[in-house]
């Protein structure tokens, strides 16, 4: 069933979501590091969540663990 | 009126550079666009999943997908991830602001309380129109890739309607925000109420007149069992009802403490 044709026709989605999970991953990863108050948890919490959980680690990060600049 | 507008233009503004700030156009457009690109991907791969998977020896028989599948994938992301990542990120939009006495200045200065508001609103409604387009658009991509022939009937409509209950929503936060104290207070209320409007979808008689209806009534939209205007009345009624929380949540704001 995974043939490489197959794979070649879900190129289209497999790289946007690659890129896109990747710059969430990364953006998240540059916040966290650069600030040092979370409005709930800590650092190596939210490294965690940021690496392991994608799209949502990020998107968590983001809306609740962000503190204030 | 033009010192309103001079207003009300400068706090819009200020509203977009504080979304650009807090992240809240990358995670938005980041979502939505996963959100259009996986839908019509887990329609197409459910099957092949499901028959990868040992289900001890039964034989599944599962229908190719269709473009049915892919748009009822789509609304049903929309309307459950979608409703989440929207209360997520316009949760805070008042009482951030509020809790943090940012306000207090701005409104001393004379700037019309409900010149804020309104910003507010604009802004968010805004954001949420730019994330539903991009989804909107890559979904509709992605589904004429996959399945070649990607035509529905009222599929324009269903998607007004998602948008529509996505902007009342946000009046429901801004409503609830001015209403309710605390950091998530006004993201608790809001919760509460989509819930109990859920709740309140049970009762046939009271299915016209509910927003919810907007979002629960897409794949029948697509499938032709209801027709357009079997929902007008709905779209009627939200749009009543996203002016009547927009004038209380100005009403209240202007006797609140702040």
């Amino acid at each position: 069933m995974h043939s490489l044709s197959q794979l070649k026709e879900y190129l289209p989605f497999l790289i946007p979501l690659f890129l896109i999970q990747l710059g969430l991953m990364i953006a998240a990863l540059v916040h966290i590091f650069r600030h040092k108050n979370y409005r709930i948890g800590n650092r190596v919490l939210w490294v965690i969540l940021a690496v392991a959980l994608n799209t949502i680690g990020p998107v968590l990060y983001f809306t609740i663990g962000r503190g204030e600049d | 009126m033009v010192i309103f507008m001079r207003g009300f233009l400068a706090f819009t503004k200020k509203e977009f550079l504080e979304q650009l700030r807090t992240y809240k156009w990358l995670i938005f457009l980041a979502v939505f666009f996963l959100f259009g690109l996986m839908s019509p991907l887990l329609a197409k791969l459910t099957p092949d999943i499901l028959s990868s998977m040992d289900m001890g020896g039964i034989q599944l028989n599962l229908p190719e997908p269709t473009v049915m599948d892919a748009y009822s994938q789509y609304f049903k992301n929309m309307t459950q991830m979608g409703v989440v990542v929207v209360l997520l990120v316009f949760g805070s939009i008042l009482s951030n602001e509020l809790i943090k006495g940012t306000l207090v200045n701005i409104l001393a200065k004379g700037m019309s309380r409900t010149a804020v508001l309104l910003s507010k609103y604009t802004a968010a409604v805004i954001l949420w129109s730019a994330g539903f387009l991009l989804s909107a658009a890559t979904n509709y991509g992605y589904t004429v890739y996959l399945f070649k022939n990607a035509s529905v009937p009222n599929l324009m409509f269903s998607m007004f309607c998602l948008w529509l209950f996505g902007c009342f929503i946000i009046a429901l936060i801004l409503l609830s925000s001015v209403a309710a104290a605390g950091s998530f207070g006004g993201l608790i209320l809001s919760a509460v109420t989509l819930i109990i409007l859920l709740m309140v979808n049970i009762f046939p008689k009271a299915e016209k007149f509910n927003p919810v209806t907007l979002v629960s009534k897409n794949t029948a939209l697509l499938n032709g069992t209801n027709k357009a205007g079997d929902l007008y009345l709905t779209v009627a009624m939200t749009t009543t009802l996203i002016a009547v929380c927009i004038i209380t949540a100005v009403l209240l704001f202007k006797k609140k403490q702040i």
